[in-house]
């Protein structure tokens, strides 16, 4: 564990001392406040033409459509955060230093994992800022954010499990992270061909989708299929990896 | 304290190494000498448990390197052909890093902290500490190389080449660091820089497409393939018919002339096997009324030796020289180049 922890600060450490990490960060504040801009204005739009039935539910209009369009910046920012993890290693050589030290295979993607999604908790942290406007000038719901960014944080660790798995197969930063954005979008599309093939291939195809299994989070609701689905997703990814670098090893 | 059993490497078709066996006593230096692509990088990624072998076994400080890798880590310290630093780190914050890798769980903070200290002083890199690891000139990122290898006090060291690329100045400094090594720790480099094999190592393990073709000390194998038995011999006034008249002589194989400078000629002078000529050639200038300027034995450099062994064409030592591996480990399974005991001078039934 303490092999974890230190892999992991290192990785977490390099998004923060490399300007890569910075300009991830503010990318993802700006698209994020795009579609907080974009929200807002037509919730306000929503809200006043409501005038007569009362006040629309801010959490159901304008907080859980926001938190699904961070799913799609997801699609574009998170192949960034790991398509370094193994490539830049395996090209700078300094992968010899990990796999010649007393740590495990395991310890070494585990610590990249968690690194990378420590990453992406401070993007979503950041993120949290636009939120807390809404609750100083309006009165959501809590419980309901609550449950949405726990499920922001379960799919990203899915694109970020994948994302780890192409870097360690590749040297080549810009080849992992482009294969990455491609796995993550066919992951992502599955679903639409469930629309042609037929009620019981649309529930199959629609169960493999990774935003399909966000809905109910953006909505209040924690169901163990879900999570279940998240967590065996992610543990598949990193089993993935951990064959991927034994492999490597291999052929050396 | 290392000990290398039948090691095959294969990548697909192609062997890298093939059936290599040696073993390395404590706090002893062993060279690890070839051409390029001869197979030691691989050898040393095996003994590192940077990657399996196909075949074969390698302990290291007795712990089996596959069956007990992490042990095997723990003491073993890897500096590889290029010294794996994070750019983006100062040298302080590096070596931090590696040594919570690498030290035990039980050491404190502190211990850690004068453990660092300690290994900068050593390799001298305390003055660029605060320095980021992309900023370092070659010398010093080899340095700090040095110096995360040896951040665990490992028993063993391995070193891929850890003078390449380094001045004359610092490449001295490198090979007195790793001779004040030796002793408290067991060290395998790599090289084919030759000079550096004989100054630094105590022995040394030539390999060539990855099959073992000598192990011998470095004095050993210069002395050994043709030692003593060449003269070199220059005189002046001597006449047209002076290779002639060495020829002559008793005990005298082959005699060619080297260089000619207006009068002085420089012959070599090969004897037969265990005949020491140079009273009698001595003798045969002073009689001849020629000025003997010089003579001296000709010992092949460890350069000849190694082209010998690793070229095809001379990969065969003729009858008359000795075999090149005179200290066999366990079994050295010698290649080509060390089948040296001729046919005939084994008596057949």
């Amino acid at each position: 564990m303490r092999n974890v922890l230190t892999i992991a600060g290192k990785e977490l450490r390099g998004f923060f001392v490399s300007p890569m990490g910075w300009v991830i960060m503010g990318l993802f504040a700006l698209l994020f406040g795009y579609f907080f801009m974009a929200h807002l204005t037509y919730f306000v739009q929503q809200s006043m033409q409501a005038q007569g039935g009362g006040p629309i539910n801010i959490n159901q209009f304008m907080i859980r459509p926001l938190l699904q369009n961070v799913a799609l910046i997801n699609l574009f920012l998170l192949p960034m955060i790991t398509m370094r993890a193994y490539a830049e290693e395996k090209r700078s050589g300094t992968i010899e230093l990990l796999l010649t030290s007393p740590v495990t295979d395991l310890e070494i993607i585990l610590g990249k994992f968690l690194g990378a999604i420590g990453f992406y908790a401070a993007l979503l942290a950041v993120t949290m800022l636009y939120i807390g406007i809404l609750f100083a000038f309006g009165n959501p719901e809590w419980r309901p954010v609550l449950t949405g960014y726990f499920g922001l944080l379960l799919m990203g660790g899915c694109f970020l499990s994948v994302g780890l798995f192409i870097s360690s197969t590749t040297k080549n930063q810009v080849v992992a992270g482009a294969a990455t954005f491609v796995v993550f979008l066919l992951l992502w599309i599955i679903s639409w061909l469930g629309q042609s093939a037929g009620p019981a291939m649309a529930s199959v195809l629609d169960y493999l989708s990774i935003v399909w299994h966000f809905d109910d989070f953006g909505k209040g609701v924690i169901d163990t299929k879900h999570v279940i689905y998240y967590l065996s997703f992610i543990t598949f990814g990193l089993f993935l990896t951990m064959k991927s670098v034994d492999t490597e090893r291999w052929r050396g | 304290m290392i000990e290398v059993q039948h090691l095959t490497k294969r990548y697909g078709p192609f062997t890298a190494v093939d059936d290599v066996s040696f073993r390395v006593e404590q706090g002893e230096i062993l060279g690890f000498l070839g051409p390029n692509g001869a197979g030691k990088t691989t050898t040393m990624r095996v003994l590192t448990g940077y990657m399996p072998a196909t075949e074969g076994a390698a302990t290291v400080a007795g712990y089996d390197v596959f069956a007990a890798p992490i042990e095997a880590k723990r003491r073993t310290g890897y500096l590889p052909e290029t010294p794996p630093l994070y750019p983006d780190m100062t040298v302080r914050e590096y070596l931090t890093f590696v040594a919570k890798l690498k030290l035990p769980a039980s050491v404190t903070k502190a211990e850690r902290v004068s453990r660092i200290d300690a290994v900068m002083a050593k390799t001298r890199v305390a003055d660029m500490a605060n320095r980021h690891c992309t900023k370092l000139s070659k010398g010093y990122k080899q340095r700090v190389g040095l110096a995360q290898a040896l951040i665990h006090d490992p028993e063993v060291l391995i070193l891929d080449e850890p003078t390449a690329g380094l001045d004359p100045k610092q490449i001295i400094e490198t090979r007195d660091l790793i001779r004040s090594l030796a002793g408290d720790h067991t060290v395998i480099l790599s090289t084919h820089i030759l000079p550096e094999v004989s100054q630094t190592c105590q022995r040394v393990v030539i390999i060539n497409r990855g099959r073992v073709v000598a192990i011998d000390t470095p004095d050993n194998l210069t002395r050994q393939l043709k030692g003593s038995a060449t003269l070199y011999v220059q005189v002046d006034t001597a006449g047209a018919d002076a290779a002639a008249a060495l020829s002559g002589l008793s005990g005298v194989r082959l005699v060619s002339e080297l260089d000619r400078h207006e009068q002085a000629v420089g012959f070599e002078i090969s004897a037969e096997a265990d005949r020491d000529v140079r009273r009698d050639v001595a003798r045969l200038v002073v009689d001849k009324g020629w000025g003997l300027l010089e003579m001296r034995p000709l010992r092949l450099s460890l350069e000849d030796i190694f082209l010998q062994l690793t070229t095809d064409e001379s990969a065969k030592p003729s009858a008359s020289d000795a075999p090149v591996v005179t200290q066999a480990p366990p079994d050295p399974t010698p290649g080509d180049g060390a089948q040296s005991a001729p046919e005939s001078e084994q008596p057949h039934a």
